[in-house]
């Protein structure tokens, strides 16, 4: 879906973090349990589900380490709550190896990570996009991942939400990505409640004797049993087949990895999210995450202004990639801009998806972030040479 | 027969559809399992609310031939998988089974904070002195001279006398037994599993095939025997308040205490920030 | 440009209680229902170092959060001089505290020296020379009503500080009252 600009209700507009943002959001997904360990710039969220996670219901608990964070928040959603993480950088990448055995084993969770520069410790405080293929190729193995990037306060607490009822539907650990300006900046923001029911996990139903845990119907998502419902099956991050239990018989790998991969495929119309402004005239457009989407889309006015053809992609689901949604944005453009805090990622991807343009990159990693001047340059300069 | 005085049958907690086992002929490790499920019998812990969470190496993987809700994770991380689940669903029994490495070496860090935190799990740890699954690399607790595939020469790193690291770090509950004493080791799980806190277990198991090979041990039986005489002579120094000898190995309750049970002590908590909250 | 935007800067040191003055501030616009943005940025340690709170105000949506060029610069250390003045519009209106930060730049861009810590000192702590800043910047700018960061005042401060603040907020009022009409 393309989600172009919503209006906001100045009546309850309220002063809200990013990271305050992303709590609220949480709660507001039925979330139930946090495991997290200190680390800047998301220690906020930690720090404001401390209280509204009890309040609704739900468990918070600071564990030893990265690691642990993680395997708990697998551990409480295996035993069937709606369960999230949050961290940064160097603790992202300690979690890896679990979020691959969440992917594998396809038990829901939500991971959320802000950006910092890096590598190793980096820059705590500064901003960084560093990240964007580590939320997709981050583990070990072939496995699918869903990568919500939000690029405003308001956008943090809705795709958050959203993270949580992906992870449901899909039986699949989900990310949410953005970076430290956004996360640690406030703006004014009415939050909607959301809308609809949120979603709920398919819970395993029917006779034991039948059931097997990884079996799917056409909509490739297993039911999960909960402990305590009298499944009695086994989880494992070994290679399974239907049964839950390890194989290495080619057939059956074959055909659970098949499915572990496909099944995101399955659901691409309910993934996707992006926002596509003024690309239908435009010469160039701009393809950017988080805060260099913001500058980008004051680019795309500046830009305009001068009379300068310029457009804005804004993918806000990064992974997979809303791809048809860019070759369409990008069809009558001349060149493709991809501003970003890195030395170049998203660009490969875009890249990737739009061999016949020409593409080029904006690429700082000082720790400071792209400015619309920056970037409206660039785009202007490309402009007349295309 | 497998069926014990007190109608225990074996087969009734085990998944026949995963057997044979993968053990090696003499592993210790089957006696463990055997003496954990008989301890679930006797307390009459339902399956469907039992959980079993397991980490990587020859002991992770005994959770899957127990019939009930089972969970292999990661290398080291059983503990932390298993403080989510309990604190999720604190109405389920929570069993982690771990092995020397998995839990003292790659994920020592979690056992020190379970035993901390004193969340109600209940943890074996089957301690061969030995990565066996890896083909036999030193762990935290070989002893001192065996040899390994990397200790050729012998090992001359201390070893980590598991007990006394969970007492130090604040576990309720501590115990050590051989599989050489199946019925003392069943009630020593038996304690742990009725302990309301976290108890830790540690099992001296037997590596025949890799770790006896090695080091010349003779055969399972020769090894079983061992225990009861010269087991491990450097593997256990005065432990646990325990004057340690060669022949006079610790086993048994070490540590009890009651301690508060950290499940119950966070959803009081959590029920204070409530209140206050609603006020 | 589609809104009118606004952009000021609180610039000191880590401490001095410059992110509260922001988000006061930035309440207080809210409640007028403007739209704002508030970020800073800052250094790994808690105490010290360069330290400041940015705020983009506009009528609609904040495109982009970040301060560009800033119409307002209130300095309340010498520290804060180098990474702030190059981004002051020609035009910008700068208040800097008369004991922490004596020296400015050349040029003609308005500027009033307060003293803003010594008001702070003489109300009883000098941990208030942020809000004495605030009331200051607020009477000089007009940016928002009186009442509109007294009510903020009033129900942000903690218990044991708001008769303080309250104070420190009408002596940056005083304080710079004269300042502005003589300039008008």
């Amino acid at each position: 879906m393309n989600v172009h600009d919503k209006s906001l209700s100045k009546s309850t507009a309220k002063l809200l973090s990013g990271n305050s943002a992303c709590a609220q959001g949480a709660v507001a997904a039925g979330c139930k349990f946090f495991a997290g360990y200190p680390i800047t710039p998301s220690s906020e969220i930690a720090e404001k589900l401390v209280t509204s996670l009890p309040q609704a219901g739900g468990v918070f608990i600071q564990m030893e380490d990265e690691i642990s964070a993680m395997a708990a928040v697998i551990g409480a959603s295996m035993g069937g709550v709606k369960a999230m993480t949050a961290t940064s950088g160097p603790g992202f990448s300690l979690k890896q190896e679990n979020i691959g055995y969440a992917a594998g084993a396809e038990i829901p969770c939500v991971i959320v990570n802000v950006m910092r520069g890096g590598p190793s410790t980096g820059m705590p405080t500064r901003p960084s996009q560093a990240d964007i293929m580590q939320t997709r190729f981050g583990s070990h193995g072939d496995y699918p991942m869903i990568v919500l990037a939000p690029s405003s306060v308001r956008e943090i607490y809705e795709e958050t939400i959203r993270a949580f009822d992906l992870a449901e539907i899909c039986r699949t650990p989900v990310i949410v990505l953005y970076d430290q300006v956004i996360a640690q900046s406030s703006e004014t923001v009415a939050l909607a409640p959301p809308s609809g029911v949120r979603a709920e996990r398919k819970w395993a139903s029917g006779p034991r004797a039948d059931y097997k845990p990884y079996a799917a119907g056409i909509d490739g998502i297993p039911a999960m049993p909960r402990p305590g419902d009298g499944y009695r099956t086994h989880t494992t991050g070994l290679t399974h087949g239907e049964n839950g239990f390890p194989t290495q018989n080619p057939e059956a790998v074959e055909r659970a990895m098949s499915r572990l991969y496909s099944k995101l495929d399955l659901h691409r119309e309910l993934i996707e999210s992006w926002e596509a402004i003024r690309c239908e005239d435009a010469d160039v457009v701009i393809v950017a995450i988080g805060i260099s989407a913001r500058a980008a889309k004051r680019a795309v006015e500046i830009c305009r202004a001068k009379g300068v053809h310029v457009g804005l992609f804004r993918p806000i689901t990064l992974w997979p990639f809303p791809e048809a949604a860019l070759q369409q944005a990008c069809k009558g453009a001349r060149a493709v801009l991809v501003p970003e805090l890195n030395i170049g990622q998203l660009r490969l991807e875009v890249e990737r998806l739009l061999g016949r343009h020409r593409v080029e990159g904006l690429h700082q990693y000082s720790g400071e972030p792209i400015t619309p001047a920056q970037i409206a340059a660039r785009a202007t300069t490309l402009a007349s040479e295309a | 027969m497998f069926t014990d005085a007190a109608n225990f049958d074996v087969r009734d907690y085990l998944r026949k559809e995963m057997m044979p086992h993968f053990l090696c002929p003499g592993c210790g490790h089957g006696i463990a399992l055997r003496a954990l499920l008989w301890a679930l019998h006797d307390l009459a812990i339902d399956k469907d609310k039992l959980a079993v969470v397991s980490g990587i190496g020859c002991a992770g993987r005994l959770s899957a031939y127990i019939d009930a809700n089972t969970f292999h994770t990661t290398h080291g991380r059983p503990l932390a998988y298993a403080t989510g689940l309990a604190l999720a669903r604190p109405d389920l029994h929570v069993v982690v089974i771990s092995g020397d490495g998995d839990c003292l070496a790659i994920g020592g860090n979690h056992l020190i904070h379970a035993c901390r935190r004193n969340l109600k799990i209940t943890c074996l740890m089957l301690n061969n002195e030995i990565y066996g699954m890896t083909g036999g690399q030193v762990s935290p607790t070989t002893s001192e001279s065996r040899l390994t595939t990397t200790t050729p020469l012998g090992n001359n790193e201390p070893n980590f006398d598991a007990c006394a690291l969970a007492t130090a770090a604040g576990a309720g509950f501590v115990g050590r037994e051989v599989t050489r004493h199946v019925p003392k080791l069943k009630e020593l799980i038996k304690a742990g599993l009725e302990h309301p806190g976290f108890a830790f277990v540690e099992v001296l198991s037997d590596c025949t095939e890799v770790f006896g090979r090695k080091n010349d041990l003779g055969s399972s039986p020769e090894m079983i025997m061992r225990q009861k005489s010269e087991i491990r002579p450097s593997a256990y120094r005065n432990t646990v308040e325990t004057p340690f000898h060669s022949t006079s190995l610790p086993t048994g309750i070490l540590t009890q205490n009651d301690r508060p049970e950290y499940g119950a002590a966070h959803r009081r908590a959590a029920a204070a920030v409530v209140a206050k909250g609603a006020k | 440009m589609p809104h009118s935007r606004i952009e000021l800067r609180f610039g000191g040191t880590g401490g001095q209680g410059l992110i509260l003055s922001g988000k006061m501030l930035a309440d207080a616009l809210a409640s007028e229902g403007k739209h704002v943005a508030q970020s800073q940025t800052y250094e790994p340690t808690s105490r010290g170092g360069f330290c400041n709170a940015d705020l983009v105000v506009a009528n609609g949506e904040v495109d982009y959060p970040l301060p560009i060029a800033f119409d307002y610069l209130v300095l309340l250390d010498k520290l804060a001089v180098k990474p702030s003045w190059p981004r002051i519009k020609p035009d910008a209106l700068v208040i800097a505290d008369t004991r922490l930060c004596p020296e400015l730049p050349d040029g003609s861009t308005p500027r009033h020296h307060l003293p803003l810590s010594r008001t702070a000192l003489e109300l009883g702590n000098e941990r208030v020379t942020n809000i004495v800043a605030l009331g200051a910047l607020i009477a000089l700018s007009g940016i928002c009503k009186r009442q509109s960061i007294e009510r903020v005042v009033r129900t942000g401060s903690p218990r044991a500080f708001l008769d303080l603040n309250l104070d420190a907020l009408a002596a940056g009022y005083a304080l710079a009252t004269p300042v502005a009409a003589a300039a008008s």
